[in-house]
């Protein structure tokens, strides 16, 4: 198990339902033993991806490598791949570990290796007394660690689970988050999880791919992500964010202008060479989380600029202002500072001077 | 629930009451008056008796008729399960064509059956087919195929197109994804279309009257015994096939109601 071989290559692979295409052009690699997890809104393919991953449905273009093998016209019942889907997809007529077993016993494996291995799948997912229960009689998380289950039995090179907590409520989907981690750093397999709940795929993934539209837009760790967002749906789609459009100015070093509303804003381009690269007067965005804007006193250097308090609002742990920035390109940005127990120290209406460390800012292309 | 006026729900329950009586009524007379005997044209009250039923038991036409009524239902069974459930099928997930196919195959189930029946009868005679029970048989299934696939079809259609998938998902092939996923969701509705089948078939008179041979079936041989007039026996034989209908259709509804497949288990 090397975290850094490719297991699987998805290479310019298209999809289209009949005229109208949904998945254009997508560039693909899964490493082997990670979590990946494919984020985005709802219709932006992120099911289709899996499905063509899973042999469900063909590719209407490119090709899809398991080890550098192309695999594209595998059929799916010989693909070292199982799914976990999304309804669980439970044999209804089956028990628990007739639903287990099955993967094992289309394959013809002798009757007693199968007990031995569902006991052991079972255990592993804690359901070990409900092996005689049929799927109705188990709870919704039950259900999700048969289906788990099932798929781990055959034991795949990869993992595909399709929003397989989207039907759980708020605090099972929390125990189901930690407990498929744990899974899957004991068993080491790869996991390719779907979810539209970003909260989710930060929590879980060792990295993240970003999916609007049909294409990828950004591939890369949670970090990555959060911090050096490389577009403009990204920046917002990922926590708060606040976004002042305007022209670039020249780079210098590790750090490059741009000329706002808000005045000249200097953000930092480190590791970043396409931002290095891109012209002069190029439209972009400064981009700063509301965690990094705070207010300026007499030291601070960076980037300021004065703005409005159009309203406070209560957090618990940390307390969120809304800003207006005055002139005719009016800004909307939002602060965000640690809470104290004695009021926060701005007022609403209160005009204030605001700033950002450089640093702390990135800049995104329009 | 209770948002009508009282005066108005108890003018909605005595006609409700009132139309169950009419409608339902006349289908206990027969079998209320099969257990006295009948002189004179007048049921006579004064002495209950089984004396119609045994007559019925030592009456060979009536018995042969039986068999052949429960063969020809036997055979409808097989044929229009069989091909119901491959039409089903064939035709589930598929769009053209379906549209069409559904037609022909309702045409027959809600057409008059003098119209299907002689329909039935001039085909046969153009393609030189002796009348027989085999041309029963057909009649049948052409007749109730409607009833077979409809059920089945529904029960396709509500099975959630994952199970297959994920059958091949874990490796299975198509034979074993049809044997050990499809056929056992299918299956109680294959066993409920196949009652009502049945039952449709032993009650089936004019297209049998059409299209069959020298033998007859319980209702045609029924029918034959009303022309020559009102006996006895003929209201033990209606009670009996009313029965048997009602057992059927009770039956057929046990397994067609969507249940949880568990607690059909435990
Ligand atoms: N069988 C199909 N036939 C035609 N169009 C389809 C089919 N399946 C999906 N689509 C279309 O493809 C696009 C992507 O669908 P997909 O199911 O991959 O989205 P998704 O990202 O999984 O969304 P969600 O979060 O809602 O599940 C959608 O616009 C959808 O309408
Ligand atoms: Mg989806």
């Amino acid at each position: 198990m090397n975290q850094n071989t490719d297991l699987l290559t998805l290479r310019s692979v298209s999809k289209s339902y009949g005229t109208v295409p949904v998945l254009h052009d997508i560039d693909l690699s899964i490493k082997d033993g990670e979590f990946l997890t494919v984020l985005g809104p709802s219709g932006s393919g992120k099911t289709t991806v899996l499905r063509l991953i899973g042999g469900l449905e063909p590719l209407t273009a490119g090709e899809i490598r398991l080890d550098g093998q192309d695999i594209s016209r595998m059929p799916i019942n010989k693909r070292p791949f199982n799914t976990v889907f999304q309804d669980y997809a439970l044999f209804p007529h089956m028990t628990v570990s007739g639903n287990v077993g099955y993967g094992l016993s289309v394959r013809h494996m002798k009757r007693k290796e199968i007990t031995r291995r569902v006991a052991e799948a079972l255990e592993l997912v804690q359901l070990g007394r409900f092996a005689d229960r049929f799927p109705a009689q188990l709870s919704g998380g039950q259900r999700q660690r048969v289906a788990l289950a099932r798929a781990l039995i055959c034991q795949p090179r990869l993992i595909l689970l399709d929003e397989p907590l989207a039907a759980l409520d708020l605090e099972l989907r929390r125990q189901m988050q930690e407990f498929l981690k744990s899974i899957q750093r004991e068993i080491k397999t790869t996991f390719l999880f779907v979810t539209h709940d970003q909260e989710e795929a930060i929590g879980m993934a060792d990295r993240i791919c970003v999916m609007q539209a049909g294409h990828i837009r950004q591939l890369g760790t949670p970090h990555d992500l959060y911090y050096k967002p490389n577009c403009e749906f990204v920046a917002r789609f990922f926590g708060e964010n606040n976004l002042v459009p305007g022209k670039l100015g020249p780079a210098q070093g590790e750090q490059r202008s741009i000329e706002t509303a808000l005045g000249r804003l200097v953000c930092s381009i480190s590791d970043q060479p396409h931002l290095k690269a891109a012209p002069d007067g190029a439209s972009a965005f400064a981009a700063f989380r509301p965690e990094a804007l705070h207010m300026a006193d007499a030291t601070d250097s960076g980037n300021s600029f004065s703005g409005t308090i159009a309203d406070l609002a209560f957090a618990g742990s940390s307390t969120v202002a809304t800003i207006t920035t005055g002139g005719d390109a009016a800004q909307r940005l939002r602060l965000r500072m640690p809470s104290r127990i004695d009021g926060s120290v701005l007022k609403s209406g209160e005009t204030v001077s605001l700033c950002f460390a450089p640093h702390e800012g990135h800049l995104v292309l329009a | 629930m209770n948002a009508l006026p009282r005066p108005s729900t108890i003018f909605l329950a005595a006609i409700t009451a009132l139309v169950a009586v009419l409608l339902y009524s006349p289908l206990f007379v027969p079998i209320v008056s099969s257990f006295f005997t009948i002189s004179h044209g007048n049921v006579d009250w004064s002495s209950p008796t089984l004396a119609t039923y045994v007559a019925l038991a030592e009456n060979h036409d009536i018995l042969a008729a039986l068999r052949t009524t429960l063969i020809v239902g036997v055979c409808t069974v097989i044929l229009s399960v069989v091909s119901g459930t491959l039409l089903a099928l064939y035709y589930h997930g598929r769009r053209s064509g379906r549209s069409f196919l559904q037609f022909i195959i309702f045409l027959p189930f809600l057409m008059p059956p003098i119209i299907s029946g002689l329909a039935l009868l001039i085909f046969f005679r153009e393609i030189h087919l002796e009348r027989s029970l085999l041309t029963v048989v057909i009649g049948h299934t052409v007749f109730v195929l409607a009833i077979v696939y409809r059920t089945v079809l529904m029960r396709l259609q509500s099975m959630s197109r994952t199970l297959v998938e994920a059958s091949y998902d874990l490796g299975a092939t198509g034979w074993q994804t049809f044997w050990r996923i499809i056929l056992p969701n299918l299956s109680s509705a294959m066993v409920g279309g196949a009652i009502l089948a049945f039952a449709l078939s032993f009650d089936e008179t004019m297209i049998t009257i059409l299209v069959t041979g020298t033998q007859s079936t319980l209702p045609v041989r029924l029918w034959a015994m009303m022309r020559l007039g009102f006996s006895p026996d003929i209201n033990a034989l209606v009670a009996l096939i009313l029965m048997f209908t009602v057992l059927l259709c009770v039956l057929a509804a046990r397994f067609l109601i969507p249940r949880q497949m568990a607690t059909e288990r435990t």
